[in-house]
């Protein structure tokens, strides 16, 4: 079985310990009711819906800025991060935690990572970047640069399957114990979620 | 065969002589593919131009024609100054003689990078490049995530006979004090092992290793083109050499059915040497001989 198919079977599992949970609960109740469906569901429809609205809002202040072929100008590449940052920031002038991460696809997420971290065998736990030193030291804030004082610490492989999938101009990256919702080329925190990763 | 022992931090072969500084142990045989290995360069101090001097002096003697950076290129700002300060002047005259860079991303790089025309990374996080017989594939190691895996698989499956060369920032195998990525190692591995990936290259680790073949493939972190970690190595039995008492980086060829190696302190001292046989080769790996402890 290939590892794609083993994460693949992780995430279902750790969802079908979801959806046994809200059937148990509605079965408590009314015996003779109808399976419940997927409970995750609507909330990773919603959470996508929000990125979409995202990324919508994003084409259009990048349409303003243009797009980058490479260059040998680092002064360009600069620039137009910096642009775009500006005008990402001031298109969601009222932008908040949780505007993207709502409480209900936080707590699971949430689930997911610690579920993750629990199978996790010692050597990973013991070696794993984010318990060592060259890390992100910060308080996250949205509308705010990512510092770049600061190394991306490396996202543990294991838990991106499990994730809600993003656009490719979006990121996860862990702070801490923030889950970070990041826009790469502007360098964007767009959302977090606070005790999303175990420390 | 040579007894291996270590002493002060590197492993030294009995019975070698030292090679005197910037003796090339490379065979430089006609068509072969030659480059620099180059990992976590992009401080900007003293140490980084003294090492690209004596990629210089080796250059001379051994004309690579493109470099492979391990990660880390920039550390700190990416403003325009830095990216000069940090890499178009310490090697001004490689970039001047149309020597390429193709870089990996570390976990102290903006992704922007990929935008910048000399680390030729094309626009993308991750990529596959080819000089002669041999498929290099560049991975992000810092975000490795399904579609990257996915796209991974299928190039290596579609790579064919060629020579595959996989670099990337973060270390599988290390005995340096952070540890290896042992997440890391539980993706890729199975899909190096399953296509065939020839050697592994990576960076991270400010320290020199090579790692006898782990399932079949052997390992260098070359880390230490600017930044040290003194003293960081540690004895291993899966090692066939390291050094830590200096920076470094690597030479390489690669010809017909064999890849040749040599790693080089920023003094110009030779600290390992040898060449290991392709995979595919389907022949025994040819002995890889530590050099002599460096002065």
């Amino acid at each position: 079985m290939s590892f794609g198919a083993l994460q693949n079977r992780g995430r279902i599992g750790v969802v079908a310990g979801i959806v046994l949970v809200a059937l148990a609960a509605a079965c408590k109740g009314e015996p003779d009711s109808k399976p419940a469906a997927d409970p995750t569901a609507p909330v990773f429809e919603d959470f996508a819906k929000r990125v979409e609205a995202y990324m919508k809002l994003r084409e259009q202040v990048e349409d303003s800025v243009g797009d980058l072929d490479p260059t040998k100008s680092q002064a360009e590449i600069t620039t137009r991060a910096t642009t775009l940052a500006a005008g990402l920031i001031k298109a969601r002038p009222d932008a908040k935690p949780g505007d993207i991460f709502t409480t209900e696809v936080a707590t699971i997420i949430a689930t997911l990572i610690k579920q993750e971290y629990s199978r996790r065998p010692d050597t990973v736990t013991e070696t794993r970047e984010d318990a060592q030193d060259e890390l992100p030291d910060f308080v996250p804030k949205v509308n705010s640069l990512y510092p770049t004082t600061y190394p991306l610490a490396t996202f543990p492989p294991t838990l991106l399957p499990l994730l809600p999938p993003l656009p490719d101009k979006l990121e996860y990256r862990i702070v801490q114990h923030y889950l970070v919702l990041r826009d790469i080329e502007s360098n964007v925190i767009i959302d977090f979620m606070p005790n999303a990763v175990p420390v | 065969m040579k007894s291996i022992v270590c002493i002060t931090g590197i492993i030294v072969a009995i019975g070698t002589p030292a090679l005197p500084a910037q003796e090339i142990a490379l065979p430089m045989k006609p068509g072969s593919v030659r480059f620099l290995v180059l990992g976590d360069a992009g401080t900007g101090g003293r140490e980084q131009y003294d090492v690209a001097n004596q990629i210089l002096r080796f250059g001379r003697r051994f004309p690579f024609t493109f470099a492979i950076m391990l990660g880390d290129n920039i550390y700190g700002s990416e403003r325009p100054q830095d990216f000069r300060r940090k890499f178009e002047q310490p090697y001004a005259a490689l970039l001047a003689s149309d020597i390429e860079f193709h870089a990996a991303l570390g976990n102290h790089d903006d992704p922007n990078q990929r935008y910048y025309k000399p680390f030729n990374l094309g626009g993308g996080r991750y990529r596959t490049f080819k000089k002669g017989n041999v498929r290099f594939f560049v991975i992000d190691s810092n975000y490795l995530d399904p579609e990257q895996l996915k796209w991974l698989e299928k190039e290596l499956e579609a790579s064919g006979s060629d020579w595959k060369v996989a670099y990337f920032h973060h270390p599988l195998y290390t005995t340096a004090r952070r540890g290896p990525e042992v997440e890391l190692r539980a993706v890729l591995e199975p899909l190096f092992v399953k296509y065939g990936v020839d050697v592994v290259f990576a960076g991270h680790e400010h320290i020199y290793e090579r790692f006898r073949p782990q399932k079949g493939i052997p390992h260098f972190t070359v880390g230490g083109a600017a930044k040290l970690r003194k003293g960081d190595t540690r004895p291993s039995n899966l090692l066939a050499a390291r050094y830590d008492r200096d920076r470094s980086f690597l030479l390489a060829e690669i010809a017909g059915d064999t890849l040749y190696f040599q790693a080089v302190t920023r003094q110009g001292a030779v600290v390992d040497k040898g060449s290991v046989a392709r995979r595919e080769a389907s022949r025994p790996v040819a002995a890889a001989t530590p050099a002599a402890k460096a002065p």
